[in-house]
């Protein structure tokens, strides 16, 4: 077994760890909660956590280089305002304001970007200074209380209609994710990713131009963040600057639980995902559980709390699964390439 | 290894459909669903408490569920999953009006009946909502209760937290008609704002307590005004020479009004509204409570009068030191 075999197979263990992981949450919701398991209910999981999907996805080629973006879920908060401005101040259709809250989601990105590639400063440092930075503005344009409203039933149906029996905004979610997902494992733009967080100055002398593929993926990241802005706004019906706070962390949990390697070089957009809807059905899960009763009293009030205990034992418990296993590989490999000089081909 | 670890999927996926069979489900009680701005908030602690009670007098079941954190989207997710759980009716403390007015829009056209009741959501998301005060409630309980502690007698003072603030000058303005009206030996003397801090506050009345010497009241309109004045009035050693009432929490206010600095603290009676809300609730549910009613029975609160689609809770609740200690909101 070659050294990247391995390592595949690795990966592909974290993910089938994380399909069991969310069949035991199903099974485990199903049988304590009420209504878990229904079409409404699922609907509603994946529609309540599209926009920290979006934002997943996105932050999963920013991860792959060795990076990090924490200002996604504030740039939500300064895009849905702006977009808030554009449809309810200059009386811009909801769809031309969408499509242009995206493009301020994508400068934001470039100006990461620009700070991180050009002026070489860390992402962790850049991207925590705007993670202030597009909140102050969002609550500076509003002073902190005004709010947009009342857009037209045709765009507010993004957030809450269904297409073909699915919220309209999986769709979207869908196209992005393929998206994301096609340019990360099927070009060789977005295998230079890997390679970038695997080693820069590698990737540099392979003839990488590190600095453009790297502003690339704190671009997309802000457009991404800006389009979950516009499906928030459209769920919700009002903008408000403090749409999407903390989502960033949610968004790099799903990452990390999907398995990608905070310090770049490895993982999958498919692992995003899986870790996505484990977290998703964890949130959801729990408050349908709420209705129960023990010992005669309502725990109504413990389910919702349980949320972040429960979301961080399970991000520790997949990552030391992941490290253990990850030892445990190592050491029989070990094993097996001192024992394998004395076996004789004839065994297997 | 994958191969096995697939098979074991597989092998739990096929238990589903015998797991979701063992469930029962108990429909024919009314479901009540009541939703705070935020769950860990004292206020809506003792809202619960009372809403309590009343879905155990109605023999309902009652949900009660909210944000733990400051994402505005949470609300409405909540929302959501009672649609889903198909309760019967839902009421609301609208934290963000616009945005939960698109969930609860939805709920009803899912034929849920939605009632508000602390904070009101758009007008047609609602069928009514449960007022707490009205602005001329706030305002002549304030004066009234001054003019008892000082006999209607004596210069008297306000603090309140803005000056452009819409509410606190409405109540304000409610104060000086009633005063006016009954009260023509009473004189204000000076109206100051405190931006809703309560150091401006200490330090606006002890401005207040050197340049009228003969000030009988304050009365604090804004709630960091009333533990502000308190404050200054104790330094100034004027304890009990001049009345402070005003409008806030007991609890941040428990220490002034034990110690006899603050006689009177106005609120409405939170652990009733919520009471109130759960009664109006189920009224609405079971087609008791219809638009156009002009006042409906509100269990142990009695007949409850209905103005337009407010049902009015009533009179604020004055705590004092007699009765503050029963309180802990």
């Amino acid at each position: 077994m070659s050294k990247s075999t391995a390592f595949k197979s690795l990966l592909a263990r974290h993910e089938a760890v994380l399909v069991l992981v969310i069949l035991v949450e199903v099974v485990l919701f199903q049988t304590l909660g009420r209504n878990f398991l229904i079409g409404r209910n699922i609907s509603n999981v994946f529609r309540h956590s599209v926009e920290i999907g979006l934002l997943a996805v996105a932050m999963t080629p920013v991860i792959l280089t060795g990076g990090i973006d924490l200002s996604v879920g504030s740039m939500m908060g300064l895009c849905a305002v702006l977009f808030g401005m554009m449809v309810n101040s200059l009386g811009m259709d909801p769809w031309v304001a969408g499509l242009a809250a995206i493009a301020f989601g994508a400068l934001g990105g470039g100006v990461n970007a620009v700070l991180i590639t050009r002026l070489n400063l860390p992402p962790l440092i850049v991207t925590l200074g705007t993670f202030s930075l597009f909140r102050g503005l969002a609550e500076a344009l509003t002073k902190g209380a005004e709010s947009y409203s009342g857009f037209s039933p045709s765009f507010l149906a993004l957030g809450n209609a269904d297409i073909a029996g699915l919220p309209a905004q999986i769709w979207v979610f869908f196209t992005v994710a393929a998206g994301i997902w096609v340019l990360v494992h099927h070009t060789t733009f977005g295998r230079s990713f890997r390679a970038i967080g695997f080693s820069p100055e590698g990737a540099r002398y392979a003839g990488i131009p590190v600095a453009r593929n790297t502003s690339l993926a704190y671009i997309i990241a802000g457009a991404v963040a800006g389009l979950a802005a516009v499906i928030l706004v459209a769920r919700l019906g009002e903008a408000r600057a403090n749409a999407g706070i903390g989502y960033e962390l949610l968004a790099i949990t799903a990452v990390v639980l999907g398995g990608v390697s905070i310090f770049g070089g490895s993982g999958t957009v498919g692992g995003t995902l899986l870790g996505w809807v484990a977290l998703a059905f964890l949130n959801n899960g729990l408050t349908r559980i709420s209705d129960y009763r023990i010992m005669d009293q309502p725990v109504a009030s413990v389910a919702r709390e349980l949320s972040g205990l429960l979301t961080g034992l399970l991000l520790l418990a997949a990552l030391a699964i992941g490290a253990s296993t990850k030892t445990l590989a190592v050491r029989r490999a070990r094993k097996q390439s001192l024992s394998k000089p004395t076996s004789t081909p004839a065994t297997s | 290894m994958k191969r096995k670890t697939f098979v074991a999927a597989l092998a739990l996926l096929a238990t589903l459909p015998f797991i979701s069979c063992s469930k029962s489900e108990s429909k024919s009680k009314l479901t009540i669903a009541l939703l705070p701005k935020s769950k860990g908030n004292q206020y809506f602690v003792t809202c619960e408490k009372g809403a309590r009670t009343a879905a155990a007098e109605l023999g309902a079941e009652l949900k009660f569920d909210g944000p733990i954190n400051s994402d505005p989207a949470k609300q409405n997710e909540i929302v959501e999953n009672w649609i889903t759980d198909g309760v019967d009716v839902i009421v609301a403390a609208c934290e963000n009006k616009d945005s939960i007015s698109t969930a609860l829009k939805k709920a009803q056209s899912a034929g849920i009946k939605v009632v508000t009741y602390d904070a009101d959501a758009q007008t047609d998301a609602r069928s009514f909502f449960v007022n707490q005060a009205t602005a001329q409630g706030i305002g002549e309980q304030l004066i009234d209760t001054a003019a008892a502690l000082t006999g209607g007698e004596g210069e008297f003072a306000i603090i309140t937290g803005t000056l452009t603030a819409a509410n606190l000058n409405e109540w304000i303005k409610y104060i000086k008609e009633r005063q006016a009206a009954k009260y023509p030996n009473m004189k204000l003397v000076d109206t100051k704002p405190c931006d809703d801090q309560k150091d401006k506050a200490q330090q606006e009345a002890t401005n207040l307590l050197s340049a009228y010497p003969n000030l009988k009241a304050i009365i604090g309109v804004c709630s960091p005004s009333v533990p502000g004045a308190a404050e200054a009035i104790k330094q100034a050693g004027k304890a009990g020479a001049v009345k402070l009432v005003g409008l806030g929490l007991p609890s941040e206010n428990k220490a002034y009004v034990k110690e006899g600095v603050t006689q009177a603290v106005i609120l409405w009676n939170v652990e009733e509204l919520g009471y109130l809300s759960v009664m109006a609730g189920a009224a609405v549910a079971k087609g008791e409570l219809v638009a156009g009613a002009k006042e409906f029975s509100a269990g142990k609160l009695g007949v409850k009068s209905v103005v337009g689609d407010n049902i009015i809770l009533g009179k604020p609740f004055v705590f004092t030191k007699e009765n503050i200690d029963q309180f802990d909101f």
